[in-house]
């Protein structure tokens, strides 16, 4: 039991990164990211095809970066003169074709099957070990992710930031280059994404285009709805409940005794539900937005 | 190249209705309502599940259409009327959020499986070298016929003169005396109807599963943008730009261009297309092929 537990607490940490990610660009920014998984994607691709074509771990890491940093800015470019809502259409469209080119260059990606077989972290553990080395691994990523995000919302930087979501012509006004702002702001968030990714593809040792679904994207959503938009601690808090309460899903289905398709079911509707109750009834999630500057200034 | 018009345009068929109803909803609304689709796929399982229970498919589908708009117009007035209220961003999230409440319903009631109606098997009819089934004959009967319907109400009756008002200019509408709100009904019933006769329409055609909804979405919404958002008969042109391009991606032969005999792009790559069509579009005519009142940038 509580090997799972440990399982479900990385996967929640994996989650709460890319919640992070997102929640600088949705929460703080007011852009509307649809399309986050596609961020994802660049780093676990680039995991699983460091390990294919045998280049390392570290150029893996920096194909990453570097993949997901012009993904992130082509975003940011697209996004210059669109509404917010079209901005998250056009995000998802792009995600998805990314996943359709996935799907179907089998010489590339493997196609439908994915890449298997890649490696794990701390290969020399033996498995008890390795699962507490990832875990204490990935918090201390969360922690750090969360101090920066933190560290940037909280100064001047995140003061223009959040002009820019509230009131987009006074910040124009008094000199910030909104479009330069926003194109920041994506290609750190698209780089926090695609650490997650690139760690989560060793953890699970497999990529394949089932786990770059737009629906994935929908979940990071209703993480950051559910904790709070523009609180970091909130995406956090956000990504661990829905991934424990997930995990927990099964459990409940044996005992009451459904069949297998009420797992699936189950999560769409807690997503969903999540969302509708959190937009309805308390609008500031779970942890709500503190107002005003940090105590970095 | 008959059967390339032929193919198009029961692509079109299966789009444009749906992107109408899009379209209009959100020259009143003013937001993207991405529980649309679902509406699609609910209008066609619950036709073929009405026809299992042996009700006679025209009743069938006449009852499923009708309460298929009936749920949209309370969906609208319980939920998103107030989600409007914060913001068509987050009208925007609640109405994903819906979708997979939509998504869950189907996988509970209808399982994984494909559906389809019980229809008679007939010989394809073969029109000028092109084969023609007789379900699509119908649905295509029912599509055009649905269209005529829509113009006459919308530029003939009394009722579509106010809801053009309220589209164009809603305090001035108000300020003459019409009830702007009651005018969101309407077309928010219409839309709903006309979503469902959609999705009846691809259920004729072949077989609905629980992904139908989510499959529509980017390619309607494409039609709809295509067609300048707002303008529900641009949205007829835009369904059709749409399914020429993703007819010819996949069964034009690229061989010559690649010094090969026959070279074919993957199916999936249909859709591929038809997103990158939307992107270009939000690109450079960010308002449409066909302006309209909708001012978006």
């Amino acid at each position: 039991m509580s090997d799972f537990i440990i399982h479900v607490a990385i996967m929640s940490g994996f989650y709460a990164l890319l919640a992070l990610s997102l929640n600088l660009q949705a929460g703080f920014g007011g852009l509307m990211n649809f399309g986050q998984i596609a961020l994802f994607a660049c780093g676990a691709y680039a995991s699983a095809l460091a390990f294919r074509f045998d280049l390392g771990v570290v150029s893996g890491f920096v194909l990453a970066m570097v993949a997901a940093g012009i993904l992130g800015w082509a975003f940011a470019s697209v996004g210059r003169n669109l509404q917010a809502d079209y901005w998250g259409i056009v995000t998802l469209a792009l995600a998805e074709v990314i996943r359709i080119v996935a799907t179907n260059e089998d010489w590339l990606t493997g196609g439908a099957q994915g890449i298997g077989g890649i490696p794990p972290l701390y290969p020399g553990l033996d498995n008890q070990l390795r699962q507490i080395a990832i875990l204490v691994t990935v918090a201390l990523l969360v922690i750090a992710a969360g101090l920066l995000c933190r560290h940037l919302m909280g100064g001047r930087y995140g003061l223009a930031i959040k002009m820019m979501r509230e009131e987009p012509q006074l910040a124009a006004s008094l000199g910030y280059d909104t479009i330069a702002i926003k194109r920041q702001l994506t290609v750190i968030a698209a780089l926090l994404a695609a650490v997650s990714g690139f760690l989560f593809a060793r953890y699970v040792s497999f990529v394949g285009p089932e786990q770059i679904d737009s629906s994935e994207t929908f979940l990071i959503w209703a993480m950051i709805v559910v904790g709070g938009l523009g609180n970091n601690a909130g995406a956090i808090v956000g990504a661990f409940l829905l991934q424990f309460t997930f995990a927990f899903i099964p459990f409940v289905k044996d005992w009451i005794g459904l069949p297998t398709e009420y797992v699936a079911a189950g999560r769409l509707f807690l997503t969903g539900g999540g969302l509708i109750a959190f937009i309805v009834w308390r609008q500031s999630g779970i942890v709500p937005e503190r107002v005003g500057g940090g105590r970095y200034v | 190249m008959f059967q390339f018009l032929v193919d198009t345009l029961m692509r079109a068929c299966d789009l444009v209705l749906v992107a109408i109803g899009m379209s209009a909803v959100y020259s009143l609304m003013k937001f993207p309502n991405i529980a649309l689709v679902q509406y699609a796929a609910m209008g066609g399982m619950l036709a073929i599940v009405l026809q299992k229970a042996g009700v006679p498919i025209g009743a069938a589908i006449v009852f499923s259409v009708l309460l298929t708009g009936l749920l949209a117009v309370l969906l609208n007035e319980f939920l998103f009327n107030r989600m409007l209220k914060i913001g068509s961003s987050t009208a925007m999230i609640g109405s994903l959020a819906v979708g997979m409440i939509f998504s869950a319903a189907f996988l509970v009631t209808m399982g994984p499986n494909p559906s389809r109606f019980a229809l008679p098997i007939s010989r394809p009819l073969r029109i000028l070298g092109a084969l023609v089934t007789e379900p699509q004959l119908v649905s295509f009967v029912i599509v055009l016929a649905a269209i005529a319907a829509f113009a006459l109400l919308y530029f003939k009756t009394d009722l579509g003169r106010c809801m053009r008002a309220t589209s164009t200019n809603e305090v001035l509408a108000d300020a003459t005396g019409i009830n702007t709100a009651r005018m969101k009904t309407v077309i928010v019933l219409i839309s709903g109807m006309m979503a469902a006769l959609g999705g009846v329409s691809i259920a004729l055609k072949g077989e609905v599963d629980i992904q139908v909804g989510m499959d529509l979405l980017l390619p309607v919404f494409a039609s709809a943008i295509l067609g300048g958002l707002g303008n529900p008969f641009g949205a007829i042109a835009g369904a059709l730009l749409i399914s020429i391009a993703e007819t010819a991606v996949t069964t034009i032969n690229f061989g010559p261009l690649m010094g090969q005999v026959v070279v074919f792009l993957p199916v999936a790559y249909a859709s591929a297309i038809s997103f990158l069509l939307l992107v270009a579009a939000l690109l450079w005519r960010p308002r449409g092929l066909f302006v309209s009142e909708v001012k978006r940038v």
